[in-house]
């Protein structure tokens, strides 16, 4: 799935964009542990975490976007650093299981 | 008679240069230098995860004349901070062994998450930290809590109006143990935090205000007073009492 398919799947708006990447998995969880204990690469993460340090988590599993749900707003921090990350940031209205099931086709990310 | 009433202000969240988020110029000897001239009387340095530049903080402190407690702002399992505070560097440091036993045994990136140095009191780095500070434990609150106590320490909820990493924020509420018993002995309000919104949300805790400074122009720039020794003991009595003052919060970037 394209980044493009992404943000139309989840009726979403493009903070920083990922044009190029190429993604199959996804993964869903608010604790950037686990989401760095389970969550592999080629993967988009659906989470409420609208923190800098989950661009970093992203930087260290090869996670290529980020869905922030609930529109949560996102600091500047966090959008410097997916920028210079190259890490798509997706902003969307719905919960983390509606964006979930909108992108019911990639598979489960796991590491 | 007369009873002597010491008035003591204090910032009790500062990181150093050892937490990766915080700037380079944070060493201890800079931070006691910018609190002493800030005017409050008694710091307590707690990085993300580690006291280990304790040491050199108590050094740099008894130097630049002002008191000085040790802590750690351990980030739990449930991805709250909070802040684990001592009167010796000893207490400080065996909290730190229990948590770094329950940390990812992952290495740091200083490119994605940021240098770590433990330093000593003249500002020379003795190693450089190789765990993930930035990361959670595994030990949760209640746990932590206990080790606070066990340890003879504070437990302070931080920042309780963020939306990241607070017990309201991740957890919804401020937790207690099974029977009523608190597992906090206070709650810190942000720099920003409205006191008249927030105090009354802190559901009977006594309520600190901290800088969370990360950089030298933020030490000491809000803080808490309480009549009080500056002691384990001191602060625990006064937050019984529910007997803290905050500073103003900060409400604008122009200082």
């Amino acid at each position: 799935m394209t980044f493009q398919e992404l943000v139309s799947r989840v009726g979403g708006t493009v903070v920083v964009d990922n044009p190029d990447a190429e993604i199959g998995f996804a993964y869903a969880s608010d604790l950037l542990s686990d989401v760095m204990g389970h969550c592999g690469d080629e993967s988009v993460l659906i989470t409420i975490q609208n923190h800098l340090n989950a661009i970093a988590v992203c930087t260290l599993a090869g996670i290529e976007a980020v869905v922030i749900c609930h529109s949560r707003p996102v600091p500047d921090d966090m959008k410097d650093a997916a920028e210079r990350e190259g890490v798509g940031i997706v902003t969307t209205p719905l919960s983390q299981f509606a964006a979930s099931v909108a992108l019911s086709d990639l598979k489960p990310s796991s590491r | 008679m007369f009873a002597i009433i010491t008035v003591m202000r204090f910032d009790l969240h500062i990181h150093s240069c050892l937490s990766p988020c915080a700037s380079l110029e944070m060493s201890p000897s800079e931070i006691a230098r910018r609190a002493a001239e800030a005017g409050v009387d008694g710091i307590a340095i707690t990085d993300h995860q580690s006291a280990r530049n304790a040491p050199a903080v108590a050094e740099c402190a008894r130097r630049a004349g002002i008191a000085c407690l040790f802590g750690l702002e351990v980030q739990t399992a449930e991805e709250v901070h909070t802040l684990a505070i001592f009167d010796t560097v000893e207490r400080a440091l065996a909290m730190t062994d229990w948590v770094y036993e329950a940390m990812p045994r992952r290495v740091n990136d200083p490119e994605t998450f940021g240098d770590q140095p433990v330093v000593t009191a003249d500002d020379d780095i003795v190693e450089m930290e190789w765990r993930i500070l930035a990361m959670g434990c595994r030990r949760s609150i209640p746990e932590t809590s206990a080790k606070v106590r066990e340890l003879g320490g504070l437990y302070i909820a931080a920042h309780i109006d963020r939306p990241n990493f607070s017990v309201i924020g991740s957890l919804g509420a401020i937790p207690s143990a099974p029977d009523g018993s608190p597992y906090f002995d206070a709650v810190e309000l942000s720099r920003t935090a409205d006191e008249s919104v927030w105090a009354p949300r802190a559901e009977g805790y006594a309520a600190t205000r901290s800088s969370d400074a990360h950089n030298l122009d933020d030490v000491a720039l809000v803080w808490t007073e309480a009549d009080c020794e500056f002691s384990v003991a001191g602060l625990k009595a006064a937050f019984a009492a529910k007997a803290t003052r905050l500073s103003p919060r900060i409400t604008s970037f122009v200082r």
